[in-house]
């Protein structure tokens, strides 16, 4: 007989989910095994050059890889987890025995309990020459170019607007690459709207309401086929065109990655808001089996705060079983937790996650606040286009024109309501407001705005602008922020873009903030002819 | 559109005429595509092919998707060598 090794607690994933988990449990004294399948930990977090979006509290703001520098440090200096990397978990059978492969050697443990944080897998398509050398899952592009610094293709055809397809394409664009477009199926744009503005504003088109149909390539893709789409998701005749490319990426959508669950005979359900296939769990994320956890996207496809928060109640549940002292303690942090959770979930963005959760038979009787369920704006415009409708600008603007003659200002161009706040937590004039309520739009209190330019370089969806009319008789000058290289030199002459990335005037480059503080957001500061000051949003740096 | 053309199962190299074929003679589980095509026993079991099967499933048999299961995944979930199965045990003995 083999010796089986006695822990109190195996997460198996070492993702935002899986790291927050052991270290919730850990903290309170549980001894933790952390299984991680890759040579590092991470997950998806390793590729996420992007700062995140959500509340300061659970880092939004941040870059996804600093996030998780903080998170694997803190794992590193708690002696109560043990790292197992490049430790694939083979198998858990009904006893509850867990084999892993670990460094060539299948080794079995018999934890008291489990957390599974395995995260999700890409969705993939069926059209016409879909195995074509050229077709990439969003993932791998992302762990090319990020991970390890490869460039997968010059001119790349993105399917899906989820925030995936969008974080994506604007990080090839950076890398160099060209994204000939964003095509999407459903009438509107899947992710949020500022990352779909930001695209736009770079000049690339957002199709929605149309579909790939095939690849077009012989050793590999040359271009695809793609063509509109009716409100019933039927082919519109005659609207087949042909799009140039040499890769074809697809961002459709996660599904959980519940294989270990299901081999230990976890209840799954089909729930299309969640992603696919979807265990069964309580509010505290212990599925049918006993001491069998879930956190993350294999509980249901969210975002990576939503994950980092379900991880620490799982840890946290664990804990509170498992764990001598602190009950009480525990159980108030995981009701925090829950209520955090239910704020990020609130707003129009987290419809689609709370009508996924009541099909689960979660959050009965649970009183979202139907106040922020609904979009305060009209931006169906802006959900098909990525553009704001006239409508939508003159609600962020100043009411009356002589408000720009008080000299810079800031103007916010977020629309949407989802939970963010970044901007209101960085202003230290505290002239950024959200009412209350991390859903809301934030406005500008032009009163109390200095236009300091500090909340520029700190929105994640850069919708932050200063605008400063009256520069001198003839000119403005907008701040706008900046992520690309070459960075722009002052004095250079720039050409100025508009929201959909056109060309309007040419601009000087009078002032560049690109230190410490501003984390490779740059605040751009550009002179340009008067006439352009509520239009000049993006500028184009001559290489 | 050209059903031979359309990959299903990237392992195994499936196309969604295999599928349909299968689905037309009677087997309507993911479970048994699996076993008359291959379909989700590459290397990637299942992730890539599983969903969209089921979809097939759905879309020619009427049966909503919450009716479906996904296919059976055994251990070992990935490859795994003989000698890294004995020599777990006796290493884990020796302790
Ligand atoms: S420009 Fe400065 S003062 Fe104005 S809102 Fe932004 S951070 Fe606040
Ligand atoms: S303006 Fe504020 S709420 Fe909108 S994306 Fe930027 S930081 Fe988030």
């Amino acid at each position: 007989m083999s010796k089986i090794e006695n822990l109190e607690l195996l997460v198996v994933g070492g993702g935002p989910a899986g790291l927050s988990a052991a270290l919730a449990a850990a903290n309170y004294g549980i001894k933790v095994s952390l299984a991680e399948e890759r040579e590092f930990l991470g997950g998806q977090l390793i590729k996420q050059t992007h700062r995140f979006f959500g509340s300061e509290k659970e880092y939004a703001g941040t870059r996804g890889i600093d996030i998780l520098r903080k998170l694997i440090d803190e794992v590193n200096k708690n002696k109560n987890i043990e790292v197992l990397l490049s430790s694939r978990v083979l198998g858990i059978y009904e006893d509850n025995v867990v084999t892993i492969l670990n460094d060539h050697k299948m080794k079995k443990y018999y934890p008291q309990s489990i957390i599974f944080a395995t995260g999700a897998s890409e969705k993939f398509l069926a059209f016409e020459n879909n195995d074509l050398p050229g077709i990439f899952g969003a993932g791998a592009v992302q762990t090319l170019m990020n991970v390890y610094g490869v460039l997968p293709a010059t001119n790349v055809l993105m399917i899906g607007s989820g925030n995936i397809g969008l974080i994506v394409s604007y990080q090839l664009l950076q890398a160099g690459v060209k994204v000939a477009a964003i095509v999407e199926a459903a009438p509107k744009i899947g992710g949020y709207s500022v990352h779909a503005s930001k695209l736009r504003r770079l000049g690339v088109p957002i199709l929605t309401s149309h579909t790939i149909k095939k690849a077009i390539g012989k050793e590999k893709v040359e271009g695809a086929v793609i063509c509109e789409l009716d409100s019933n998701w039927n082919e519109v005749k005659d609207t087949e065109q042909l799009i140039k490319c040499d890769a074809i990426c697809l961002s459709v959508g996660l599904t959980p990655l519940v294989d270990l669950l299901k081999q230990r005979k976890v209840k799954t359900n089909y729930v299309s808001e969640l992603g696919g296939y979807v265990p069964l769990r309580d509010e505290n994320m212990e599925t049918s089996i006993k001491n069998l956890f879930v956190a993350g996207d294999v509980s249901g496809i969210e975002e990576a705060t939503a994950a980092m928060i379900e991880g620490q109640i799982a840890g946290l549940s664990v804990a509170k079983r498992i764990g001598k002292n602190n009950k009480r303690e525990i159980e108030k942090r995981i009701e925090d937790a829950k209520n955090e959770l239910e704020l990020l979930r609130s707003g129009p963005v987290g419809k689609k996650i709370r009508k996924g959760l009541f099909k689960l038979g979660l959050n009965h009787g649970k009183n979202y606040n139907e106040n922020f369920s609904e979009e305060a704006l009209d931006i169906s415009h802006l959900m098909k286009t990525g553009v704001p409708s006239e409508e939508n600008l003159k609600n962020k603007l100043p009411s009356e024109e002589k408000v720009f003659d008080k000299g810079p200002i800031a103007i916010s161009e977020c629309f949407q309501r989802f939970p963010c706040d970044p901007c209101v937590k960085s202003c230290p004039f505290n002239a950024i407001s959200e009412n209350g309520n991390i859903n809301n739009i934030p406005y500008v209190d032009f009163e109390k705005c200095t236009g300091c330019g500090i909340c520029v370089s700190k929105c994640p969806g850069l919708a932050m602008f200063v605008v400063h009319k009256n520069f001198s008789e003839t000119t403005s000058v907008v701040i706008m922020p900046y992520e690309f290289l070459p960075r722009p030199h002052r004095g250079e002459i720039v050409k100025v873009l508009d929201r959909e990335g056109k060309y309007l005037c040419d601009g000087k480059v009078i002032r560049i903030l690109d230190g410490k503080f501003q984390d490779k957001t740059a605040a751009v500061s550009i002179e340009i002819p008067k006439e352009y000051y509520l239009q000049a949003r993006n500028f184009k740096v001559e290489e | 559109m050209d059903e031979n053309k359309v990959i299903i199962c990237r392992c195994e190299d499936v196309t969604l005429k295999e599928i349909r074929n299968a689905i037309r003679e009677g087997f309507t589980t993911v479970e048994e595509i699996k076993r008359v095509t291959r379909s989700g026993m590459g290397p990637c079991q299942g992730k890539t092919c599983g969903l969209l099967i089921a979809k097939e499933i759905s879309q020619m048999t009427g049966k909503p998707m919450e009716e479906l299961e996904l296919q059976n995944i055994r251990p070992p979930y990935g490859g795994i060598t003989f000698e890294e199965v004995t020599k777990g045990t006796i290493t884990e003995n020796n302790k």
